[in-house]
């Protein structure tokens, strides 16, 4: 059985973005840093989970993006995944999501993946679109936020549980190959065991230019990046430490919201 | 926007989803001069609900029909609503809620139909789509550029527009045929993680992974003690790292609360972590970041280390007692 993980390198401090309102543009600052998107470490566990339940099951992890996040994919091989793909593009971001799905459509077909697996939703740019694009793009069936699986005995099919609002459940089945896309609070991802962060250090990861593969022209195009929404501005309350703390009692207190 | 707009209504126990009435004035803000609402259930369900949809909006209504679409997947949905599409040329524009129906089948769907698909759409623009990037610390302005579109919309981002309407839209039910699915619905569960004592509490005092430990939810729970009546809440990201049980989450996928105050401790404002909270009465944030969405729906923000600012509060708190 062969799984495919689905994992993206999202920037771990948005703070640290650079944002020039005038170009309509959003740029890395020096100091930002990335980390794997949560979403996709929970998809990686549970690809694992199921390899140390059925024994002989080969879990590769796929990335789109440019050099850098070749890091991500050896996070991935430190947690465990057997062999890390990088579809590598050029400039210093990620293409869109349908992009995105087209470049790991065209390097999943042909490698015959019984199950793919990808975070519920990116959280930089918050599409839930990949993992479902994937599944319309490669035939597959597909479930998202799903927060439990379990494989039938004879592998052609899975039972899973997505979360809906309020916490309630959708209970289906689905017969593979499919694409699953995962909840946090389905496991609890693990810590690298040091043997496994030896082996990714020294790992080599198949590399593959996304300029080689075939993508149609993109349906929808980002025009410009603009500044957070007009909100309802609160107050936000200032002064030294101590004043804020007497105002913020105050303020409760004369709402009796807080006992005097 | 010239062409087709189409509306796809959510329903589940024979109940309209609330986001639906969003979608309507959705529909308008995009200028559609004459949006239709589409339903897809079984035909013993079918009739009551397009008759409410149809009341309700004064649009004209398509039921799709069929046994397959008894209980929802994305694959009866899809499987349906492409042949249903398949013959409408020129622009078309397709709408559902962004909620875990949406999310679900709207990338799927705009493959089928080859259709641009963009998601979470929170305003709309000149000819273009307006949504969040980053928890809303920028937007992103998306331009479609396909004839047709599958869009989702976010749920709260529009007023709902609902008035029983003189004159209802007129209703088409439509027998979607024999369809066979391999995916097979069992049906629903219902929350595993209730909890009764938090909706009812007049203050909610929460943590966000801002607390930074498990040990530091101490620190939250004494400051939730000052207050009579209170509760301790929590984002999803503190519950999945285990420092409170799910019990405790507040947010799309938790517990939706209302109390007299909210106080909302190290948490971001993730939309699914707002949309349980935002009807809450006074709305106060403590975060070290000034720019975390939480303070776009504060009514009083607290720029502040939380590790710090709890304990001084306590003090400061118990002493004028
Ligand atoms: C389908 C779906 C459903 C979801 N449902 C829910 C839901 O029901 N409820 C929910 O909560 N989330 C939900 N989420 C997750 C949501 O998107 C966010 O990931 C989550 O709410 C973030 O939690 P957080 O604010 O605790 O963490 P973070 O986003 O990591 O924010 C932590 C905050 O703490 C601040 N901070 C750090 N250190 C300190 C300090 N020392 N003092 C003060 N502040 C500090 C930081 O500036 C930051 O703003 C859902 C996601 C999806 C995809
Ligand atoms: N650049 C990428 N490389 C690999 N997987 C990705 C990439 N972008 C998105 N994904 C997968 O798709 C999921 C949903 O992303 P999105 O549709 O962008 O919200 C993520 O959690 C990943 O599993």
């Amino acid at each position: 059985m062969k799984i495919l993980v689905c994992v993206k390198q999202v920037c771990d401090s948005p703070d640290t973005l650079l944002f020039d309102e005038s170009a309509g543009r959003v740029t890395f600052g020096p100091h930002t840093v990335f980390r794997i998107n949560r979403y996709d470490e929970y998809a990686l566990e549970e690809a694992l989970r199921i390899r140390e339940r059925l024994g002989d099951v080969i879990v590769d992890a796929v990335s789109v993006g440019p050099p850098r996040v070749g890091r991500t994919i050896r996070r991935a091989l430190e947690m465990g995944a057997d062999q890390g793909i990088h579809v590598r593009t050029g400039g210093d971001d990620c293409p869109g999501a349908f992009e995105r799905a087209h470049l790991i459509a065209s390097v999943a077909r042909g490698r015959g993946y019984d199950l793919v697996l990808a975070g519920i939703m990116a959280e930089d740019d918050m599409e839930s679109q990949v993992g479902a694009l994937l599944a319309g793009l490669l035939g597959y069936g597909c479930a998202t936020g799903v927060i439990f699986e379990e494989l039938s005995a004879d592998r052609r099919e899975v039972s899973v549980e997505r979360e809906v609002e309020g916490g309630s459940r959708e209970c289906l089945a689905l017969v593979l190959p499919c694409v699953l896309t995962i909840q946090s609070g389905i496991n609890t991802p693990r810590y690298p065991a040091l043997s496994h962060v030896l082996r990714a250090r020294s790992a080599e990861l198949e590399c593959i230019e996304a300029s080689g593969l075939a993508v149609p022209p993109p349906p929808q195009n980002i025009v410009r990046i603009l500044p957070p929404a007009e909100g309802r501005q609160g107050e936000i309350i200032g002064g030294t430490a101590v004043e804020k703390a007497e105002k913020l009692i105050r303020i409760l207190r004369e709402h009796s919201l807080l006992p005097r | 926007m010239d062409g087709r707009f189409f509306i796809i209504a959510f329903h589940e126990g024979g109940r309209i989803q609330e986001e639906t009435w969003e979608l309507v004035s959705f529909a308008r803000r995009c200028g559609a001069a004459d949006p239709a609402m589409i339903v897809l259930s079984d035909e013993g369900t079918i009739e009551p609900l397009a008759d409410e949809l149809a009341h309700r909006t004064g649009l004209n209504v398509v039921g799709l029909a069929g046994n397959h679409l008894k209980g929802y997947t994305a694959e009866a949905y899809i499987s349906t609503l492409v042949p249903f599409f398949r013959d409408t040329r020129g622009e078309i524009c397709i709408t559902a809620t962004h909620t875990s129906r949406g999310i679900d089948f709207a990338p799927q769907l705009s493959v089928m139909i080859d259709a641009c698909c963009i998601t979470a759409v929170e305003d709309v623009g000149e000819g273009t789509f307006i949504r969040s990037l980053h928890h809303g610390r920028f937007r992103g302005e998306v331009r479609a550029d396909r004839a047709a579109a599958v869009l989702t919309v976010m749920p709260g981002a529009f007023a709902p527009e609902d008035a029983e309407r003189e004159k209802p839209g007129k209703v088409r039910i439509v027998p979607a045929g024999d369809i066979s699915l391999s995916t097979r619905s069992h049906g629903t569960r219902a929350p595993v993680h209730a909890n009764i004592g938090l909706t009812k509490a007049e203050v909610v005092v929460s943590a966000g992974r801002g607390v930074g430990s498990s040990e530091n939810i101490r620190l939250v729970a004494m400051l939730s003690s000052l207050f009579p009546k209170s509760a301790l809440g929590a984002t999803r990201g503190v519950c999945d790292q285990g420092w409170l049980d799910y019990s405790h989450q507040i947010g799309s996928t938790g517990n939706t609360v209302s109390p007299r105050l909210y106080l909302a401790c190290g948490i971001s404002g993730a939309v699914q972590h707002i949309a349980g909270m935002k009807n809450s009465g006074m709305i106060v944030a403590v975060n070290t970041d000034p720019c975390a969405a939480i303070f776009r729906v504060a009514h009083y923000g607290i720029v502040e280390d939380l590790t710090t600012f709890i304990p001084l509060l306590v003090d400061r708190c118990l002493k004028r007692e």
